[in-house]
């Protein structure tokens, strides 16, 4: 006998007793926000006003009258680029290092040591660089000179043509903890046996890890692209904290640039414009991805 | 061990083993270099965290005697509120996450109602949704809901966001456990309820400690979001508290370093009770893929 679809929720009613808390979570902090961020970009809209509705020329102003938007869509992608380089391809160059070091003990060490950059905050290293360049009492300023290289000292979070890059090289070596913890798992569940035949084919060196162990952990490498992508659209906090945009908005990028716009000059409206291209650019890069993993498979 | 994967292997010639792991030595040494270049910032906190004004003027990043430990007399009474502040909203949300992640898993994992497809993927869906999206819509929310300068301000929204990576993590775990022992539950006569707190929670432990830790450096790390609803800087938890003391006290280096040194130690003490969750948790889903 077949049950009737009111029989079967009234049996299953734990079921949606369980997930109601999260779904009035959702509902009221993600879902209601999201929408209404897509709704109000097409507001003229002031904290405390109601707003006027203008259609797409909030979009229009951002991509022809807003010269710091563009600038910061190119700051986005120069950190976003680096940080591809730095968190996949160094990261990729470390773990393959760990792994291929024989001793156990000096490589769980280096191991544990790569979690360093996870348990300091991240706003203690940013604020540990903001010292460094430091124009006036500076480590990086003060090598400079000791090494005779007066000429090259600046004053690097102030000067508008130096300021970006200054963000972006900080936490020199550059190394990502999580990436390389993650790669270094997927290296580790290469079976043993997989190397070795590799070997006797005279698979060493270079050609070990071009044919054997990079193809293996693809999906590491994929993963990281998706997460650094998604985190270098989004972030802005290590700009927050050093230049607040500055100089002249020469490190403006589009987070910060939303949120002066929301919080500083209050155009709330225009401000969740800027949140929805982010939004956009994000969604279209995962897709792409989701995409590309999935023809992989099959 | 090493036996076992010989005889396993077959037992490749001498020479091919050794090959497998020529070069340790400069491996070890362009990771020592690297190790030394991560840890310099924080050799040069620790240097200038004991030093006076003075003593910083004449020699700025070398040691200087006497150490002067009272900077970190100074950093820990204002670290210390900021400390408490993070605890409070950093605690209240990762309790929050584990109920609601928890319970929400079990039933998308072990309870067969119609429809739950659908509901999986309008939470999964959420996962797309960036916090820059809903940055401002947020704000302007929990400015309605009259909760600006209060702890809800970021536990309720945190608890929202944190739980998505909770269910997935969760419902995997609760998915792998044999459905018949849950069916053999409900022979017995136990109620969901009653299988979600004495069989399903306690079995799934360590998986939870794994959310716990994820949750809680994702919030404890949060910079700009509490600087815009709590006005008052005293009510600030360690992340944006730390950036608020570097201002405040820019020029006096010693105490800045101090300062910055004691807000790191809380996070290392949680890493050092949950290594392994720790390692874990940062690794999950990469195998996976």
């Amino acid at each position: 006998m077949k049950k009737t679809l009111w029989e079967r929720i009234w049996e299953t009613k734990t079921g949606y007793l369980m997930v109601v808390p999260t779904l009035a979570f959702l509902l009221v902090f993600q879902y209601y926000p999201a929408v209404s961020g897509l709704y109000r970009s097409m507001f003229d809209w002031n904290a405390g006003l109601a707003g006027n509705f203008i259609g797409f020329s909030n979009f229009v102003e951002l991509f022809t009258d807003d010269d710091v938007f563009i600038r910061s869509l190119k700051n986005m992608a120069l950190l976003t680029i680096w940080y591809l380089i730095a968190f996949v391809g160094l990261s990729t160059g470390v773990a393959v290092l760990i792994h291929r070091i024989r001793n156990e003990g000096s490589k769980y060490f280096f191991r544990l040591f790569m979690i360093l950059p996870v348990i300091i905050p991240a706003v203690v290293l940013i604020l540990l660089w903001k010292f460094i360049y430091d124009s006036t009492i500076g480590p990086l300023n003060a090598i400079l000179i000791g090494v005779g290289l007066q000429d090259w000292t600046h004053a690097w979070l102030a000067e508008p043509k130096i300021a970006i890059y200054a963000v972006m090289f900080r936490n020199f070596p550059w190394i990502d903890g999580i990436s390389v913890l993650i790669l270094l798992a997927g290296l580790q569940a290469i079976p043993v046996e997989i190397i070795e035949s590799g070997l006797l084919d005279g698979a060493s060196g270079w050609r070990r890890l071009r044919y054997i162990e990079l193809p293996l952990i693809t999906g590491q490498i994929k993963l990281l692209i998706v997460l650094t992508i998604m985190w270098g659209v989004q972030e802005y906090s290590a700009v927050w904290a050093m230049t607040q945009g500055g100089p002249i908005d020469s490190t403006q990028v589009p987070g910060m640039w939303m949120y002066f716009n929301a919080f500083r000059i209050s155009r709330m409206g225009y401000a969740s414009a800027i949140g929805v291209v982010m939004f956009l650019i994000t969604l279209v890069a995962t897709i792409l991805n989701m995409r590309y993993i999935r023809s992989q498979e099959y | 061990m090493v036996t076992h994967s010989d005889s396993l292997a077959g037992g490749p010639p001498q020479n091919q083993r050794r090959r497998l792991y020529r070069g340790d030595g400069w491996r070890t040494l362009a990771m020592g270099i690297l190790c030394v270049l991560m840890i310099a910032p924080l050799v040069m906190a620790v240097i200038i965290s004991l030093k006076s004004p003075s003593q910083f003027t004449r020699v700025p990043f070398l040691p200087t005697w006497p150490l002067r430990w009272e900077n970190y007399e100074f950093a820990v009474q204002i670290i210390s509120q900021f400390l408490l502040n993070s605890i409070i909203a950093s605690g209240a949300t990762v309790i929050g996450v584990l109920l609601l992640s928890s319970l929400a898993a079990y039933s998308f994992a072990q309870i067969r109602f119609p429809g739950r497809t659908f509901v999986f993927y309008a939470v999964l869906a959420l996962m797309m949704v960036p916090a820059s999206l809903t940055l401002v819509p947020s704000f302007v929310l929990i400015r309605d809901l009259r909760l600006i300068n209060t702890y809800w301000s970021l536990i309720l929204p945190w608890i929202a966001g944190g739980q998505l990576i909770g269910i997935l993590i969760l419902r995997a775990f609760f998915e792998s456990l044999p459905g018949e022992m849950f069916d053999a539950c409900r022979i017995d006569g136990a109620s969901d309820w009653q299988i979600y707190w004495h069989v399903a929670l306690p079995l799934t432990r360590s998986m939870l400690g794994v959310v716990a830790v994820l949750n809680i450096l994702g919030t404890w790390n949060n910079l700009i979001w509490p600087t815009l609803t709590l006005s008052e800087r005293k009510m600030w938890p360690l992340t944006p508290g730390l950036y608020s003391y570097m201002e405040q006290y820019y020029t006096s280096y010693g105490r800045v370093m101090a300062g910055l040194l004691l807000g790191s130690i809380p996070l290392v003490i949680l890493f050092v009770f949950t290594s392994r969750l720790f390692v874990e948790g940062l690794t999950s889903g990469a195998i996976k893929t």
